[in-house]
């Protein structure tokens, strides 16, 4: 799917200069299931925003699926972002104006699909993460747990290959973080690349693998025992 | 706990440039025009008002009744009016007096010039309050060699001489007297209709051979005003008018048998006080003021202080959602919500404050320039208590309107929910009322553009409309009918055709737009049941057509080969005797009498009173289109164009080539041949053009105070946008992330700013269109209504690009950061 190869972001502020990520070697094939754990400032949002073309490299390769896009300028890596890449983030990140049901519509207003067409995916996926009966509802009327399923029907709207979740389950307790991550492990079993960001060993359990990063390096890669 | 909120209302003010400047700003540009406007208004109702006896003066008003023509009503009346009023309102009236402007040749210390003097009546004095600083006014003006003048009279012509006991030597008709200077008084200020220089008593012995002046019933040259005697009203006086007319007017063996005097002519009496606001008519002693421009001027006054008044508001709406947080923390802290509505109204009013300030500034650096095109002196007196008042009543007023809504809003936040949520607090309800404001301040902004438009149009549309007859290279030299020229006017125009550069030239009665009123009533010989009819009537000579170039539909010019064409004079007929002629009539005229094609017109005749029971029957040689020669903001009259040996007061000239040239050579002839006649000359195209300097000046006012209420709207939409992209960062992240280009979120926030727009036009186009259209059917030529349809859609089209380009560049900005960043930080 992707690999990254002897990438490195470095900030510069007026004075200071941070390297966020150093040298950093990741491969990630179609279908894993990858968590990403560190501690807080060594650069796991960083990865996930360049992985997901947030953002760019300051050095290296990053190839995604077969394509070189550390060079590509904004509107080409939009273009294959929104083809290819969901995103569910920690603070969910939903539009407060918008009902439940628009909300997720939008992951597919920037795709050139007919209103009758997306009326029927935003209806499918609804269904699937069990929140059809809130359609019309705010987002600030539903409680965290499915404010983030909300999220992530809209990751999947579209049919991208790959979500990347950045502490998806960091604002829920325990009990909506479970259903969180079951979701995200039934999208995996149906063939969704998933990258996750997570502080819970818990959840970094339901990963196949799990790159543990510190002070912008990768320290290990464990690969759990196939069950 | 007040220097608190002092401390904390300037670390806001300074902590928000960006808002606070937009707001303090447009407040100021705001107020600004309005006091501007103020002054204005004022100045035009103050008119008048200084004389002591201001409200029981009255002028006199005429209507002449014409049967097929509009009434034609002057502000001048007849000479013996003042006997008439005197004898009939015995008891109602006091004092009547008349002021009648002639041009007198004055010598003075060698020199000869000329200046308008008025003839009055000792009354006078006793009416007007006039300010004497020199002499002995009420003994001057029952004196018939005494002259009175004004302080600038003097000055001009005395220099620092005691200008009492100055003679000077005044020539006019058939009078040459030596005049001494009796009194002097202070010059009369700007905001007075009256105006005249200079003042002689009036002596009809003097006017004895020439009747009109003064003696003729169906001749107005006089303004008459009358003074009411204390506790009489001006209803019953008013009531009696008609009576008086047939009672007094003495004028039986000058109409038909079986009508009445007030069949034709309707007197009227106007306040003194309403003759600056209130245009009656032709004939007052300088332009007047109108109270429509008022209006409308009090009007985008109000709007555009309307305007400024919704900026603030919508600002501080915007702006106070963000301080939610601080108002958590002081109920947190105990803050009562009377305190904290204390504390923002506080705020909004320091900030109107210090708008009105700059607001006064930019009123002291615009007024020099506004007096100077209002061509009057105006200041604002801050010193005066009133004034002082209204502007900190409209600081109290603006302030709190401004601070009300965020006041009440934001006191009655919950403050658990705030700061837990921590988001922004904005209501529907503020940002629907925040929109509905921007559509009515674009209303506003899109209705003054539409009537900018259309008054601009209407100027243009009116200066260059075909009169029918050639305006370029046409040059009038007036005063060719006064005495020292009249006898050698015929001289002065062969001199004139031997110029180089000269085509043609013509000795007319009137000239171009000059509205003169001259008619004539003529008869259908041999058809008595079409009584007598009134024609329009122009004094022209027999190179009239061919010099302004005026074409024919039928028949021929005259031509003076034929011994026979024209008018004939009455001189040497005998009583009761009818002469022969002939006569050029306009298209209209043939029309009025019912002569059929303008062919069949041919030949017709009409007979018309030339001398005292002498007639003459005119045989109709040639027909001309309707041209418009009287005034481009009259429709057409039925009009002859008669060849007679009447006097005639103008000469047209026909020239190519260098105008400037043209004109000093005529000036020496002139210098040569009439010494003592003033030299004054226009140009046919300009004098039509000025026709219309009141809408040149509406159109210039309205267009640069719409420039200013667009302006401070869009100082307000350019705010708003800020606040709104900062509002909806985290949306645009999040569209951003989901795929959406910089130009999806470009187009996403200018829709949002182009909707109330949108809903604007639809409101402000049909009020203009209404408003616009009951304008323009105040002239009689106008533009094509269909014109405000492009007009209207222009309009709009203007407001949205400028909308745009208002918040085109925010939300380009905002589309362009990253997305992380809004994300980053919920
Ligand atoms: N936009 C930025 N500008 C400057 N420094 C940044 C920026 N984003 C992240 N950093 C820095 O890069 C490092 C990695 O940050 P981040 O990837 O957010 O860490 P994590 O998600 O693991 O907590 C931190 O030191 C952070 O301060
Ligand atoms: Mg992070």
């Amino acid at each position: 799917m992707l690999k990254l190869h002897n990438l490195s972001k470095v900030y510069r502020t007026d004075e200071v200069e941070t390297v966020a990520l150093n040298s950093v070697n990741v491969e990630i094939a179609s279908g894993e299931f990858v968590a990403i754990m560190g501690p807080s400032g060594c650069g796991k949002s960083t990865l996930l925003n360049i992985i997901g073309m947030l953002d760019s490299p300051s050095s290296g390769d990053y190839i995604f699926m077969e394509e070189n896009v550390a060079g590509y300028n904004e509107a080409k890596l939009s273009n294959i972002r929104k083809q290819n890449i969901g995103f569910i983030f920690q603070s969910f990140n939903l539009i407060d104006e918008l009902t439940v049901e628009e909300n997720i519509e939008l992951a597919l207003l920037y795709h050139n699909i007919p209103a009758s067409e997306r009326r029927e995916r935003v209806a499918h996926v609804m269904d699937k993460v069990g929140i059809a009966h809130r359609a019309k509802h705010m987002p600030s009327q539903l409680s965290g747990g499915q404010q983030q399923r909300v999220a992530v029907a809209r990751a999947v709207v579209g049919d991208q290959a790959m979500i990347l979740a950045d502490e998806p389950t960091g604002n829920l307790d325990s009990a909506h973080g479970q259903e969180v991550m079951e979701m995200l492990q039934q999208l995996n079993e149906e063939g969704t690349t998933i990258v996750m960001v997570t502080h819970s060993p818990a959840h970094a359990d339901y990963a196949r693998r799990t790159i543990n990063l510190f002070d912008g390096h990768v320290v290990t890669e464990n690969l759990r025992a196939a069950e | 706990m007040f220097q608190n909120y002092i401390s904390v209302a300037l670390r806001n003010l300074i902590k928000h440039k960006l808002y606070s400047a937009i707001n303090i700003v447009g407040l100021a540009v705001g107020l600004a025009a309005c006091v501007l406007i103020t002054l204005f208004v004022r100045d035009e109702m103050s008119f008048d008002t200084f004389w002591k006896d201001a409200d029981k003066l009255y002028r006199m008003n005429t209507t002449f009744n014409v049967p097929g023509r509009e009434p034609f009503v002057t502000v001048m009346a007849m000479g013996p009016a003042k006997g008439a009023i005197e004898r009939y309102f015995a008891g109602e009236v006091e004092a009547v007096t008349r002021f009648n402007n002639e041009w007198p040749v004055i010598e003075y210390d060698n020199k000869v010039f000329s200046e308008e003097v008025y003839f009055t009546d000792p009354e006078t004095v006793d009416m007007f309050s006039l300010d004497v600083v020199a002499g002995d006014i009420k003994q001057s003006l029952n004196d018939n060699s005494t002259l009175v003048v004004n302080e600038s009279f003097a000055k001009k012509h005395f220099g620092d001489k005691d200008p009492i006991g100055e003679v000077m030597t005044l020539t006019y008709y058939a009078t040459t007297r030596d005049y001494r200077i009796g009194a002097v008084y202070k010059d009369l200020p700007h905001n007075s209709v009256m105006d005249f220089r200079a003042l002689i008593m009036i002596d009809e012995a003097d006017f004895e051979n020439f009747p009109w002046e003064y003696g003729h019933w169906f001749s107005v040259n006089n303004n008459i005003f009358f003074k009411l005697k204390d506790g009489v009203s001006i209803d019953a006086l008013n009531a009696r008018w008609k009576d008086f007319t047939d009672t007094m007017m003495d004028v039986r063996d000058q109409i038909e048998p079986g009508t009445n005097p007030s069949d034709f002519v309707t007197f009227s009496s106007q306040p003194l006080l309403d003759i600056q606001l209130y245009p009656a008519g032709d004939g007052e002693m300088k332009p007047t003021g109108d109270i429509k421009t008022v209006m409308i001027f009090s009007a985008i006054a109000g709007l555009i202080l309307l305007i400024a008044c919704i900026n603030f508001m919508n600002l501080a709406t915007a702006k106070s959602t963000q301080r939610a947080r601080e108002v958590a923390i002081r109920k947190v802290m105990g803050a009562r919500r009377g305190q904290l509505i204390t504390q923002f109204l506080g705020e909004s009013i320091l900030l109107a404050l210090i708008g009105l300030v700059l607001g006064i500034v930019l009123v002291e650096m615009a007024l020099p320039v506004y007096s100077d095109f209002l061509g009057r002196e105006l200041t604002f007196e801050y010193s005066d208590g009133t004034t002082l008042a209204i502007l900190l009543g409209l600081i109290a007023f603006v302030g709190t309107l401004g601070g009300f809504y965020p006041a009440i809003a934001l006191s009655g936040f919950q403050p658990s929910r705030v700061l837990k949520a921590n988001k922004s607090a904005e209501t529907s309800g503020s940002i629907m009322l925040r929109n509905a404001l921007v559509v009515l301040q674009f209303t506003i902004s899109i209705g003054l553009i539409v009537s900018t438009a259309v008054v601009y149009g209407q100027m243009v549309y009116g200066q260059n409309m075909d009169p029918g007859y050639q305006k370029d290279n046409m040059l009038v030299i007036r005063n060719v009918g006064r005495s020292g020229m009249l006898e050698q006017q015929e001289a002065f125009k062969q001199e004139v055709l031997r110029m180089q550069g000269v085509n043609n030239a013509s000795l007319t009665s009137g000239r171009p737009a000059d509205g003169n009123e001259s008619n004539s009533s003529v008869e259908i010989p041999g058809n008595p049941e079409a009584g007598s009819i009134l024609l329009g009537r122009q004094g022209v000579d027999h190179d009239f057509f061919e010099t302004y170039q005026i074409p024919f539909v039928a028949g021929r010019a005259y031509d003076l080969s034929r011994g026979t064409d024209g008018t004939p004079s009455s001189e040497g007929a005998k009583e009761g005797e009818v002469l022969q002629g002939t006569v050029v009539v306009n298209e209209r005229t043939i029309r009025r009498l019912g002569f059929g094609t303008p062919e069949e017109a041919i030949g017709k005749v009409v007979r018309m009173g030339v001398g005292d029971d002498v007639q003459a029957d005119l045989s109709i040689i040639g027909v001309v289109p309707d041209i418009n020669f009287q005034s481009l903001r009259q429709i057409i009259r039925p009009e002859m164009y008669v060849m007679s040996d009447s006097w005639k007061g103008n000469l047209t000239i026909n020239f190519n080539g260098d105008a400037q040239a043209l004109l000093s050579q005529v000036e020496n002839v002139w210098k040569r041949m009439a010494p003592t006649v003033p030299f004054s000359y226009e140009y046919v195209d300009q004098a039509l053009a000025e026709e219309f300097e009141a809408e040149q000046a509406l159109a210039t006012m309205l267009g640069g105070f719409s420039m200013l209420a667009i302006a401070v709207a869009c100082l307000g939409l350019y705010g708003l946008a800020s606040f709104t992209a900062e509002r909806r960062t985290k949306e645009i992240g999040i569209r951003k992330v989901l795929g959406a280009s910089v130009i999806d979120i470009v187009r996403l926030l200018i829709w949002q700013f182009s909707k109330p727009v949108l809903v604007a036009n639809l409101i402000a186009w049909p009020l203009a269109v209404w408003g616009m259209m009951s304008w323009l059917e105040t002239f009689p030529y106008r533009i094509d209504t269909w014109l405000l349809i492009p007009l209207c859609l222009f309009a709009g089209f203007i407001a949205l690009m400028i909308a745009w380009g208002t918040v085109g560049g925010n939300a380009a900005k905002v589309a362009r950061s990253n997305p992380i960043k809004a994300l980053r930080y919920e």
